[in-house]
């Protein structure tokens, strides 16, 4: 589903990532773990299509598309959706008018009809009941005045109701508690189809205990220095990034 | 020049001597103090801002009537009455006086000065030169007075059209009058084509004590004109006027709105959105006078400039001394799309009484590049996330206009607006 070969990343004169390649077959979910500024942030941003990068060398292909060539939106109409880190508050657009500007994008950009506004609101509001998120919350705008879990509860909704081919999702887990964790651990979980497949994010092990990954990468100094099993990520969490690599 | 400003105009308050009866002395009083000030100096505080080369280059003509009957465009939803000025002039055979007749009393302002000359021009207050011009040659217009007690439920439609009027002005002047308790509700709507016309309007305004005024203006001049526009309202106890105008026509348009506060309880809310286009120049000039205590005031403006263009807001609130309990609010914000854009502002506040609440804020910047990327991170193109983002930005004046189908044609030109500048913006991207 997702090939990433040799892949060079610079912001500016400084290079971020520095030969990465990545292979992510349908039905997978996958791991990469690294401490702060090894590059995962920016490897996730790129692969969605933020402009602040560069990429230097190296090619990343999507369902056999070059995924570089394709601008941020159509890269969601192919099948993608980044989770992020710090979900960004829009005031004055309502969580409802986006997902369904989104929603009806997506569709547009496959040939498909708008979806009508009845199916669209049963459809958000299961998703967002499976997800414990209260749904006066869904005509509230866009992130504004939500708490960390909350927003982060949101990118899950957005997901769901978006159900992409290939999720990443940039440290979703940071900053939640336990019983959001728990709740946004089986958003993810829910996710996980034969057809669909799933790059997590991370700096701890905490996540992976929910969410069981079928592979785990070590990510240092814009490399993957070591792939394994979910025992990895138990193993890093012991010994530390230092030792393992 | 200015001597020839005022033999030209001079000759043409001369001959409309007569046309309306018994606004002869006004007219000449005004061309004499406009014969003496002219046109607002360039470098005049309040006049920084607005271009008015053009109307110091030389004398605008008389507007004559179109050779070409123009095209009239449709009603914004419902309304209680439509009345069509064309070049200036009222167009009976394109207006449609509805039921309105029946409710309120309607007249063109030449029947107006006779009965109650003495009432007509006082509210024009602080009159500088383009305002004593829209006295001296002050023709034709619209009085509406709908009597105590009595709700028009429907807007009433005006609609300005100028067309091949290139080099010509009309100076229009507009009367409203709502008696105790009365209701109205007016859309103005300016058009025109690309001649460059000068469209001088006043509209005045009295809200009787717990009447209520509504005044929605969309401004889509053509893109030759000089659009200058005074609003004078004073709103007696308990009553309330909301000014919404919506500005995105003509090349240099000024739009000022004047309002006094002479009654407890009394409620202002004096909003705008201008949308500025390249080259184009929209000018806002606010004034609350809070004179009496226990009266409030709400204005939010928000602008958005395309590259070169270039907008000014300057929002006066005065709270007299004996004006206690005053709450009067104003939130100015810019958009601009580039470093080439330019957004001016200046809120003003004069408060003699000491226990009031007032406050006002004012804030410039470019839209959010990170808004942006997360819009179209969950599959929403460029052109439509940056429209959604206009859409909020300027919601908050938008979403205060009562009547649903004015507000949803409002709301469709903010998307008209951005599609257009869409295919500039990415041509400009890939130049860059």
């Amino acid at each position: 589903m997702l090939k990433i070969n040799d892949l060079h990343i610079s912001v500016g004169d400084k290079e971020i990532v520095k030969g990465l390649s990545l292979e992510i077959k349908p039905g997978e979910t996958h791991a990469i773990m690294g401490l702060n500024g090894a590059g995962k942030s920016t490897l996730a941003a790129t692969i969605a299509g933020r402009d602040d990068y560069d990429v230097t060398s190296g090619s990343i292909e999507f369902e056999g598309k070059d995924l570089l060539e394709l601008e941020p939106h159509e890269r969601v109409g192919e099948g993608l959706f980044l989770g992020f880190q710090y979900p960004v508050e829009i005031p004055g657009v309502s969580n409802l008018n986006f997902l369904r500007t989104a929603l009806n994008s997506i569709r547009k950009y496959r040939g498909l009809d708008e979806m009508s506004a009845a199916e669209f609101m049963k459809l958000v509001r299961e998703k967002a009941k499976a997800l414990n998120m209260d749904p006066e919350m869904l005509k509230r705008f866009v992130n504004v005045g939500f708490s960390g879990g909350e927003k982060k509860r949101n990118e899950m909704v957005q997901m769901a109701v978006l159900d992409p081919k290939l999720a990443i999702l940039d440290e979703t887990d940071s900053g939640l508690d336990i019983d959001a964790l728990k709740t946004v651990a089986e958003g993810i979980n829910a996710q996980r189809r034969d057809d669909t497949a799933i790059l997590l994010i991370t700096h701890y092990q905490r996540l992976l205990s929910y969410v069981q990954p079928d592979v785990v990468h070590v990510m240092i100094d814009g490399r993957i220095v070591k792939s394994g099993g979910k025992e990895l990520a138990l193993e890093l969490e012991e010994k530390g990034y230092a030792d393992v690599a | 020049m200015q001597d020839d400003l005022t033999t030209g105009y001079s000759a043409q308050s001369a001959a409309l001597k007569g046309t309306v009866p018994g606004a002869d002395a006004l007219r000449a009083k005004a061309m004499t103090d406009f014969g003496a000030q002219g046109f607002p100096h360039a470098k005049a505080e309040d006049w920084r801002y607005s271009d008015l080369k053009a109307l110091r280059a030389g004398v605008y003509a008389p507007v004559d009537a179109p050779k070409v009957a123009p095209e009239v465009p449709a009603a914004m939803g419902e309304s209680a009455a439509r009345f069509v000025f064309v070049n200036g002039r009222y167009a009976e055979d394109l207006s449609d006086l509805g039921d309105l007749w029946q409710a309120a009393s309607i007249r063109p302002i030449a029947n107006h000065f006779s009965s109650s000359s003495a009432r007509t021009d006082e509210l024009v207050r602080g009159k500088d030169g383009i305002a004593l011009l829209n006295t001296a040659l002050l023709r034709d217009g619209m009085v509406i007075s709908v009597p105590a007690g009595v709700e028009i439920d429907d807007p009433v439609e005006i609609v300005h059209i100028m067309t091949e009027a290139a080099g010509q002005a009309a100076h229009l002047r507009h009367v409203i009058e709502l008696g105790e308790g009365a209701k109205l509700t007016v859309l103005e709507r300016f058009i025109g084509d690309d001649s460059a016309y000068w469209q001088n309007i006043i509209l005045q305004a009295r809200v009787a004590e717990g009447a209520s005024f509504s005044h929605f203006r969309l401004q889509e001049e053509g893109l030759g004109a000089v659009h200058t526009a005074k609003v004078y309202v004073n709103v007696d106890a308990s009553g309330q006027y909301h000014v919404m105008n919506m500005t995105m026509g003509a090349k240099m348009a000024r739009f000022e709105a004047h309002v006094r506060m002479l009654g407890e309880e009394a409620d202002a809310t004096v909003d705008g959105v201008a949308l500025t286009g390249t080259g184009q120049v929209h000018d806002t000039l606010t004034h609350v006078d809070h004179v009496v205590p226990f009266a409030t005031s709400d204005q939010i403006f928000r602008t958005v400039a395309d590259a070169r263009g270039k907008t000014a807001f300057a929002g006066k609130v005065t709270v007299a001394k004996d004006a206690q309990k005053t709450a009067a609010d104003q939130s100015f914000k810019a958009l601009v799309f580039d470093r080439t854009a330019e957004a001016n502002a200046k809120p003003e506040l004069e408060i003699f009484a000491d226990d009031v609440k007032c406050s006002h804020g004012a804030t410039i910047g470019e839209l959010d590049a990170k808004a942006i990327f997360y819009l179209t991170s969950r599959g929403i193109d460029p052109v439509t996330a940056r429209r959604m983002l206009v859409e909020a930005f300027t919601a908050g004046a938008l979403e205060r206009v009562t009547v649903d189908s004015i507000r949803d044609a409002m709301m469709e030109r903010i998307g008209t607006w951005m599609s257009s500048r869409a295919d500039r913006t990415v041509a400009e991207v890939q130049e860059a």
